[in-house]
Formats: structure tokens, sequence, C-alpha cells
């Protein structure tokens, strides 16, 4: 029971991290490796913050989330609309915003690093301690039933706008055709400055949880979870809400299980392999669509 | 849509055929150098007095994971270059030059970086990397072509070749067993291990120098579990230790994952002591608060200390560094260059062949410094008593220093 806890947990961590990377590439396909930057950001402003003012969590959290979504616009605007612009076609212009996005990563990550001296920080001068339950000896803290709460919600919320809604629509159809969808008079400039609003929202609620949850990150913590969320997307399939909710939750499941019944050497080699088995018998990922191309 | 993926998996490994061709050339042309010495042959004069400049490359992580431990390294190399220049301990006229290089947590980098100080006819010696990994990839090419090198940390077998390198202290593991007098006398009698497997120091610690000790203190060890580079949540590991029911844990970790792994392992219930490592030190702990409270570890250099040549060094750091503290990493470096320069003020020379026959004597003696007084060399590595700090939740304390 001990292992579902910190199964749902982690793979809470993984989902609210990744959701944001899901949502920009399965829709504006904006593949944002600057998504851990702006994870580590958030946090790092709000332990910036706590040096001049204590303020509670909840505060933290909202300011948090609106450091992520400015900073994730911000990169859209000079980074991704840039070099999309100058792009001669949409296969160059995918290969310079992973470029792109790796390169502006390093701006926030390299002050973060040099103001910490890439020390551990935390959010302590919030003065928060989580709270420990204990049901019939399986403990659990308030920090993890939060995210595991916050990480369900964003996920339902984000599958329910993309299904249910005409914005949903308009947004999926820019990640099937977005020249046809330009076409049929969607803004693609605007829906990708909101999608990216989104996503680096929901990276800084990330950055602010983990570092509640594991009491310390530093300057790099960003770049593990980026490479945990790419695999989560890729193996739930790329534009699938269901699909990373069942990616993380898959890759958290395994990683717990090797941790809590082995001597933890083959962590990364089992988890990882587990995938890689996934997409050698479904290449599109475990709810990703069959790409068709017409001719 | 065009998948993304591959193609970055393309750039990925592009980028690793890139550095892997860069350290092959730096290898490559180590084993090219045959028994001459390399592309600067011996180094500067070969003659009888020192050149004007004496230059000494130090080659540390500066930015990276362990950029906080090289940053206050450097304050230890330019402290004691500034002694040695301003006392004229090289004789007069004769200045010691620091070329302090950035290995930016590369192992290639601090590959190249050797190979270019090998190059440089003028540089007489190279200070290290604190970094395990980037140590391993410098000294074959350092031994191989005859460029003294003494590092700081690094704790890795591997990282002592021959007479051309050097180590400022003996591995962690070796004085690590400093701890059997705590945990004797508290009559613990069994352990449970959380390891980062993926740091070189941490995996010998983990799976070599406590099993030993145990054995040795005929305590058991009852669960151990390795942890990787990416773990971040240790609840699962500390859940498999915990089950184990042992007296103490063992958390070595790096970073800000020793702040999570002490949260993790309070809010599992366990509330017992903790055996930790030096990587815990320079307030790592400070986020995980009370938490963090009671873990224990010991290092080669404490404020704290009693020993009157590490007095002295702490007074001048102090007086140097607006009465900061120093961490280990200064004190190691700053024993490290003055150990460079006595080797070259006894080798009259700054010919790396000289220089390296009088660290060969130098080592066989015994060695005062930052790092204490009469301490011996073993295998080129200073040899150290080690002291045992606790962390109560919001400082380091001296708990007891080994005689």
């Amino acid at each position: 029971m001990q292992e579902l806890v910190a199964t749902a947990s982690l793979g809470s961590v993984y989902l609210l991290f990744a959701l944001g990377l899901s949502a920009a590439w399965g829709t504006i396909g904006i593949l944002n490796f600057a998504h851990g930057a702006i994870f580590v950001s958030a946090s790092y402003a709000c332990y910036e913050l706590l040096a001049i003012q204590q303020l509670p969590v909840q505060v933290l959290a909202v300011i948090a989330v609106a450091v992520g979504a400015l900073l994730s616009v911000v990169m859209q605007v000079l980074v991704f609309d840039q070099i999309r612009k100058r792009a001669k076609s949409e296969r160059a212009a995918e290969t310079r915003i992973l470029i792109g996005g790796i390169g502006a990563a390093m701006i926030p990550v390299a002050i973060a690093s040099h103001r910490t001296k890439n020390l551990a920080f935390g959010l302590q001068g919030s003065g928060f301690q989580a709270s420990v339950w204990e049901f019939g000896g399986v403990r659990i803290t308030s920090i993890q039933v939060v995210t595991v709460l916050c990480a369900l919600g964003a996920a339902t919320t984000l599958g329910w706008y993309l299904k249910r809604t005409r914005a949903g629509l308009a947004l999926r159809s820019l990640g099937v055709d977005d020249q046809v969808a330009a076409l049929m008079g969607i803004d693609r400039r605007r829906y990708a400055w909101a999608t990216m609003a989104f996503a680096g929202g929901l990276a800084g609620l990330a950055g602010v949880l983990l570092t509640l949850n594991l009491g310390a990150i530093s300057a790099e913590s960003g770049d593990a979870l980026l490479v945990k969320a790419f695999a989560c997307v890729v193996l739930g399939g790329v534009g699938s809400t269901t699909g990373v909710v069942v990616g993380c939750m898959t890759l958290a499941a395994s990683e717990t299980w090797v941790l809590t019944q082995t001597s933890g050497m083959w962590v990364e080699a089992v988890s990882f392999g587990i995938i890689f088995v996934v997409l050698l018998l479904r290449p599109q990922g475990i709810f990703g669509r069959q790409e068709v191309r017409r001719v | 849509m065009e998948p993304f993926g591959p193609k970055h998996s393309q750039k990925r490994s592009r980028g690793q055929l890139v550095g892997g061709v860069v350290l092959a050339s730096s290898l490559f042309l180590a084993g090219c150098g045959g028994t001459a010495a390399g592309p600067g042959g011996a180094g500067p004069s070969s003659g009888d007095e020192l050149p004007e400049t004496v230059k000494v490359m130090v080659s540390v992580p500066l930015t990276g994971p362990a950029a906080f431990a090289g940053a206050e390294a450097e304050k230890g190399y330019e402290l004691a270059a500034a002694e040695i220049n301003e006392s004229g301990f090289l004789g007069d006229g004769v200045t010691l030059e620091i070329d302090v290089r950035d290995t930016q947590a590369s192992v290639q980098k601090a590959a190249s970086d050797v190979t270019a100080a090998i190059a440089d006819s003028e540089v007489t010696a190279v200070l290290g990397s604190l970094s395990s990994a980037e140590a391993l990839a410098q000294s074959p090419i350092a031994e191989k072509q005859k460029m003294p090198i003494v590092y700081i940390q690094a704790g890795s077998p591997g990282v002592i070749l021959g007479d051309y390198t050097y180590r400022f202290p003996t591995p962690m593991s070796s004085y690590y067993n400093i701890l059997s007098e705590q945990i004797a006398k508290e009559g613990w009698t069994s352990i449970g291990m959380v390891y980062g497997a993926w740091v070189p120091t941490l995996k010998e610690l983990g799976e070599v120098a406590i099993p030993e000790m145990a054995e040795e203190l005929g305590i058991e060890v009852t669960s151990s579990v390795a942890t990787q580079q990416t773990t971040q949540d240790f609840s699962a590991p500390i859940k498999q230790v915990l089950e184990s029911d042992p007296d103490v844990v063992s958390i070595l970790q790096i970073g800000p994952a020793n702040a999570t792994a002490m949260q993790q392992l309070r809010q599992a219930g366990f509330d017992g002591p903790v055996l930790g490592n030096s990587s815990a030190g320079a307030n790592t702990l400070e986020p995980a608060g009370e938490n963090g409270a009671g873990m224990i570890w010991p290092v080669d250099f404490a404020p704290g200390t009693d020993d009157p040549a590490s007095i002295e060094f702490i007074e001048k750091y102090k007086t140097a560094n607006n009465d900061e503290e120093p961490f280990p990493y200064a004190a190691e470096a700053y024993d490290a260059t003055w150990f460079v320069a006595k080797a070259i003020e006894a080798a009259g020379s700054a010919n790396r062949g000289a220089v390296k026959d009088a660290m060969v004597e130098m080592a066989g003696g015994t060695w005062t410094g930052a790092l204490g007084s009469d301490l011996s060399f073993e295998e080129n590595s200073l040899k150290v008593n080690g002291t045992v700090i606790e962390w109560d939740g919001t400082r380091e304390n001296v708990l007891y220093s080994a005689n």
C-alpha cells in the first residue's frame, strides 16, 4: 500500500511537469526543452521572494504559476515565434525550436546556479511544515495529497478543455495541420501564447510542489525531470492527455517497484527498458494516433 | 505531425559523438607521447634558475553540479598563491601564476585542459579537478605526458597512477571508519543504506567501506539500496531500508538529495541517527530544517579543529574572505598549491621532471598545512585523521576528532 502512495505521489509530480510539455507539443508543435528551466525558475523566484518577505505557500503557488506562465510566453515570443518566422519549412523550424529551447534554458538556469552557488535551495522560509498522516501503517504527507489532487485536477481540466470545448477543438486542429487550421480562421499565435502560458503555469506549480515535497532542489533539478517527462509523453502518445497520465504513472510505478524490490541499481534500465519495449510494439505510444500522411 | 523524438536523439547522439571524438583525440595525443614528454617537452626552463613567472594551471568545475566546491577551492588556490608571491617564497622576482580553467562539469573539457597545459611549455604543473570522473580522465594523460598534477577530493580508485599524480587528501572511504567510535559508543547493531551509486566515491563507501566497517564492528547491514543520478524522490528506497528495521541509516547522496532524503526519512517515521558523507556539508541540509538534525559525517577538515596549523589557515582565510569560515575544499586547495610551490622551490627549477622528483621526495616525508600537522602520505595521497561533524538542524558542530 505504501508503494501505491509513493507511485501516486511520484507519478503526480511527473504528470504536473509533463502535462504542459505534452500540451504544447501535441497542439502547437512546440517541444519546449526549456520547460525544466521554467520549472526551476518559478521555484527559484519564490525562494528569492521568501528572502525578502515571508509568504504562505498558497501565495507562493500563485506566484510560481504566474512566473512560469510569464517566462513561457516570453520564450514563445522571443525564441519560438522568431524561429518559426525565419524558418523556410516546418521541418526546419522543428529542429531549430528544439535547439532554441535548449539554448534559452541555459540563461535562467545559469542565473539561478550563480545566485545559489549551485547549492540546494528550498522554500522553508514560508514556514510550511508538511503534516504526516498514518492510516493502517501507511504514511502520507499533506503535500503528497495536494500534489496528487493538483495533478489529477490539471489533467482532467486539460482533457475536458481539449475534448469538450470549441477552443480545445481549435487547438487540436492546430496539432493536426496548422496551415489548414489557419485557413479556417484559427489564430495560431493567440492559441500558441495561451498554450505556452498554460504549460509554463503548470511547470511553475510543479516547481513549488516538488520543492515542498522534496524539501530542496537545485538549479539543475529540471534536467532529470525533463528527460522523464519526455519519456512519459512519448510512452503515452503525443497529444493524448490520457496517455500522459498513463505514461507518468507507468514510469513512477516501475521506478517504485524496482527501488522497493531490488537493490536499486537497475532502476533506470528497467524503467526505460519497459518504455523501449512498449514503443517497439506501439511506436505511436499507448494512446497515440497512427500518423496518416496523404499524398 | 512529424515526431520530434528521433531528431532529438540524433542531436544528442551527435553531441555525444563530438564529445567522444574530443576525448578520444585527447587520449590519442596522450598515447602518442610514448616515453617522451608532450608537445611542451619537459615544460619550462630545464636550467638551474626559476623563470620570472612560474605558471600552474588550475582545472576545476566552476559551473555545473560541483560548482560550489570548485568556487570554494578557487579561494584556497588564490589565497595560497597570494601568500607564496607576497612572501617571495620562490625567490626574489619570481611569481607563481595561477591560470584557472573551468571544466564546466565536462570530462572532455577536463581532459582537454590537461592536454592544453601539456602543450603550453610555460606550464609547470596542474592542480586537477575535484570530480572523480574528471580526474579519471586527466590522470592517464598527465602521467603519460609527464605533467605533475595534484588533485583535491577526487576519491575514486584510478586517480593516482604514479609519480606524477598526487591527491589532497586520501579518499573519504579511508577515514570513514572514524565513525566506528560513535557506532560502538552508541551500541548500534544494524545499519541500512541508501547510496548514490552513480558517484564513484559514494559507491565505494556504500559497497566497500561501510560494509567492511560493519563487519569489523560486528554490526549487520540490513538493507542497501542504490539510487541513480535522476532519482529525486527517495521515499521508495527509504521504505525498503526501514522495513529491515536498522538502528542507524546511512544516507550517502550529493547536494540537495541529502536534504530530500533526510526530510523523507523523518516523514517515513525514522527518528534515529543517520550517517552521511561530506557532501552534506556547506549548509546543504539547511532546507530540511529540523528534519536534517541528527546526521553525522566525517570530514578531512573542519573550522572547529584544534590543530595549530589548521587554525593558522582558518585565520588567514577569514581575513581574506570577509570573516567567512572555510569549507574543506578551500583547505585542500590551499595545501595542494603549497605542495606544488614547495616542490618547485625544492627542485629549484620549473622543469616538470625536476618538480616531480621533488614531489616524490616530499611524499616520503610528513606534511603540515591547512589539513593538519605532521600528516603522512599514503600512495601519493595525504593521509588525514578525520573529524566527525553533526548537523543540529541549523549548523554544523564538531562531534570529535581522531587522534
